[in-house]
């Protein structure tokens, strides 16, 4: 009983800081961004003022949302409304931030979910194919089929998944979304084929490190010992060797993820899907700052907070991680 | 330019399965699709069906604002058509200026327009079209700290509310491009009572008079409108429920989506789309020119370029055939001019000075004293379409001696390089948009304090004079022959080198019918239905 008072209050204090050790995280990566948004060409005055405006217009316009302050002050000013749970609102549209991503997020996070689940679902029985029967023309069947599927580029292989699947076959759409919190099971059929494209490379990695791992396993000590003492191969895959790297699973499925999560800024565009990523790509390049830095600190915060859940849920399946 | 620069930076992501190995792919997929197709196709696809008479449009960018004093964008219009309604329209296929909420116009003299507004109208909410109300759009976009369209109206000084449905705008100067000017943002009529309750704009709460009412906008997603059951023009009461305008930036993904299904309609397609437009017996297409013209903008205060055989040599150099077809999937008209063939002002006279000769520029660069060719810095943008054009330009000028090479950089640095402080560069490959009066390109391109005239180097003689007298009749005969007069100076003097119009590539499945393309290029869907 008191070790397990004892791990819980490891769990508390490692969420505690975790979360304390996010936030200078948060303000550096929104730092980065802003300075970047300092470097590239493209002027939101300018496209604020239309076609053939004049300098003074510009001017008046670069007056009226502070875009002639210095930088850092701009900065600082949009940290401390930040901080105060204000995101502002984008300078073109005039659409309040947090409505921004109210509306887009949720369509990324369906379809990075999704494709997470499908990694997992695929990946999974391929990697514990080929590990149990490493070394066969199925094994290396697999494992040349995941190194393609790492090689492959997601928007591509997108294309090619239109091209088939929704305009020779119309089984699926080719462009556009319906919001989860419309109609979920619509959702869902939209999201299908963004979240085949983006799933191909999350197969091949879990699929070839859950092979190493079982291979790397199976090879080990304890298990031959286990096949000693005659317990059948099944029940030594199950219980001692996918235990043992649901650990490792585990990360590779948290650090997927945060890949996809990134890799659906290409997707949306191929798909038209108005989720977040194609929200940042519209804003970057009109110079849109604060649709970009909230959208930013959006993914961020997910990516920060899938890594924790990560990391809890390994020290639930491994407790040697919170004693150490 | 910012609107050019827009419509040059549609994407050019496009379909190609050729050369895939079908069946490698297919069967690695085979695990995933067993997942996805578990879902089966349920009642959903009834949604991607449509709602009844809801035309289903792929767009290819977010309006800047829905009010049209305020947005800066080209691309806004699309939008703003079916939600306004203008003072003044057009003839689709000339661009003359024809009765819109005016039903009459007339320059009492010349510098005095007297607009008689149509009996009747109410906006959105209700409220009335009348006088007052023009009054009060024409004073807020030519006053308004925010407007973005007060150049548009410069020429106003005043204007009166002389009738219940009269309206007297004293001007300046003569401006008779004045009604055309109405056919654009400063002719869109917004609900003063709107204007009232939203502080005096209506970005995201448009409230007009035309043939739809605002229902959503989501941001860089879709724009949604619905039926105007009280609209002022019996004769053309609108067919359609409503349209769903939805934002598909990449010009591919929004063809694939009219091919599959999830749109009925997709403009502003890419050259190189047109081919499949075509080819796809399930798709109609609407092909035809635009206003919109692809040119090399000239630097004429630096050598060798102040001379003007020199600039005469470069327009004799180029094939503008050969330079559509190979650039832009020949899904362009060559351009002689500043105005396409259709269009209400077309000199043919003037369109015949440039026949492709390398041997006759060769001859005119040794008589400006470059017997052995010049060597010119030349501008241009970074995207893939821009570097196929300059690269085929290069070809072709080397043919007659011109060399050089392009720099190329984003629009918006190479065009404020060109054409702001610094003045870099010979020539400028780029575009120029149109306007809906063509006194207003030349005016904005050629003048001597023009921004879009690089070198701030005087026109031609007669060339003021010419232009002056296109805008102080409303003869269309006399403003004809003006232009004529103008657009001979200007290519005879050659202050440009145009290189092709761009074809208007619309999409649209087989349930659309009455959509017709016009020569700005900014479709209108005023006599669209949907059939079943």
């Amino acid at each position: 009983m008191t070790t397990a008072v004892k791990a819980n209050r490891v769990k508390q204090k490692m969420v505690v800081s975790r979360l304390l050790q996010a936030l200078p995280i948060l303000v550096l990566a929104t730092f980065i961004v802003f300075s970047l948004m300092q470097l590239i060409p493209g002027d939101v005055a300018v496209t604020l003022a239309g076609e053939n405006a004049s300098a003074e217009r510009i001017a008046q316009i670069r007056e009226a949302y502070g875009l002639n302050q210095p930088f850092l002050a701009q900065y600082g000013d949009w940290l401390w409304r930040a901080a105060q749970g204000d995101l502002g609102a984008s300078l073109l549209s005039g659409e309040p931030v947090a409505q921004t991503i109210a509306r887009t997020f949720p369509n990324t996070l369906l379809i990075a979910v999704y494709a997470v689940l499908l990694s997992v679902l695929v990946g999974v029985p391929l990697g514990i194919l080929a590990a149990t029967r490493s070394g066969s023309p199925l094994d290396s069947g697999i494992m040349g089929a995941a190194s393609l599927g790492v090689a492959v580029p997601n928007f591509w292989f997108g294309m090619i998944l239109v091209l088939y699947l929704a305009l020779t076959f119309k089984w699926f759409p080719a462009t556009g979304f319906v919001s989860p919190r419309e109609d979920f099971s619509a959702a869902l059929w939209y999201a299908t084929l963004p979240a085949l494209a983006l799933c191909t490379n999350g197969i091949a990695e879990i699929a070839r490190q859950l092979r190493s791992s079982l291979v790397e396993i199976q090879s080990s000590q304890h298990v031959r010992t286990l096949h000693a003492k005659g317990l059948s191969p099944a029940r030594i895959l199950w219980k001692h060797g996918l235990k043992n790297v649901s650990v490792n699973l585990l990360t590779v499925v948290g650090l997927l993820f945060n890949k996809i999560l990134a890799a659906t800024v290409v997707v949306e565009a191929v798909f038209a899907i108005p989720g977040i990523g194609s929200s940042i790509v519209n804003a970057v390049l009109q110079g849109d700052f604060p649709v970009v830095q909230g959208a930013v600190l959006a993914m961020v915060v997910t990516v920060i907070l899938v890594n924790l859940f990560t990391d809890l849920a390994c020290t639930v399946l491994d407790p040697r991680i919170s004693e150490a | 330019m910012k609107k050019q620069h827009r419509d040059q930076h549609d994407d050019d992501l496009t379909i190609n399965g050729n050369g895939v190995s079908r069946r490698a792919f297919m069967g690695y997929l085979s695990g995933a699709l067993a997942a996805g197709t578990l879902l089966g196709p349920t009642d959903v696809w009834a949604q991607s069906g449509g709602k009844a008479g809801l035309l289903r449009v792929g767009a290819n960018a977010n309006p800047s604002s829905l009010d049209p004093a305020t947005g800066g964008s080209g691309s806004d219009h699309v939008f703003l058509y079916p939600l306004y309604d203008t003072l003044v329209t057009w003839d689709f296929e000339s661009l003359k200026a024809e009765p819109g909420l005016a039903e009459r116009w007339e320059f009492t003299d010349s510098t005095t327009l007297v607009l008689t507004v149509k009996q009747g109208v109410r906006f959105h909410d209700g409220s009335a079209l009348d006088a007052n109300a023009v009054k009060t759009n024409l004073d807020r976009s030519r006053g308004a700290e925010f407007s973005n369209i007060r150049a548009d109206l410069a020429s106003v000084d005043n204007v009166a509310v002389t009738g219940e449905h009269e309206v007297t705008l004293t001007l300046k100067n003569p401006d008779t491009a004045l009604p055309l000017i109405l056919s654009d943002r400063a002719g869109m009529m917004v609900s003063p009572a709107a204007l009232e309750k939203h502080g005096g704009r209506v970005d995201r709460n448009p409230v007009g008079a035309g043939f739809m009412r605002f229902g959503n906008w989501a941001d860089g997603s879709e724009v949604v409108v619905s039926r105007f059951d009280d609209y002022h023009d019996p004769a053309n009461r609108p067919a359609l429920g409503g349209i769903e305008f939805k934002v598909i930036t990449d010009s591919a993904t929004r063809l694939r989506a009219v091919m599959s299904g999830q749109a009925d309609l997709a403009y502003h397609l890419d050259g190189r789309q047109k081919p499949l437009v075509e080819k796809m017996p399930t798709l109609s297409g609407s092909i035809s020119s635009t206003i919109y013209v692809y040119q090399l903008y000239m630097n004429m205060a630096r050598k060798p370029m102040d001379d003007v055989r020199v600039r005469q040599a470069i327009n004799h150099a180029i094939d503008r055939d050969a330079f559509i077809r190979a650039t832009m999937a020949g899904a362009g008209e060559p351009a002689y001019m500043n105005l396409p063939e259709s269009h209400w002002a077309f000199d043919k006279q003037t369109a015949g000075l440039y026949p492709h000769d390398p041997e006759k520029a060769k001859a005119l660069l040794a008589e400006a004293g470059y017997p052995d060719g010049i060597e010119l810095d030349l501008r241009g943008y970074n995207d893939q379409s821009s570097v196929q054009m300059q690269e085929v330009l290069l070809a072709q000028f080397a043919k007659a001696g011109i060399r050089g090479r392009f720099r190329t950089g984003t629009i918006a640095d190479m065009s404020a390089a060109y054409f702001g402080q610094e003045k870099t560069g010979d020539m400028l490959l780029s575009a120029w948009t149109g306007r809906p009066d063509p006194s207003l390109s030349y005016s904005l391109m050629y003048t001597e304090d023009a921004y879009f005239n690089a070198g701030s180097v005087a026109p031609p003689d007669g060339f003021n004079e010419a232009l002056l007298a296109s805008r102080s009749s409303d003869d269309i005969e006399q403003r004809k022959a003006a232009l004529a007069k103008v657009q001979r100076l200007v290519m005879e003097n050659a202050l440009v080198a145009p290189l092709a119009f761009r074809q208007s590539i619309v999409a649209s499945n087989d349930k659309v019918s009455g959509y017709r393309n016009n020569l700005l290029g900014k479709p209108k869907f005023n006599g669209v239905s949907l059939k079943g």
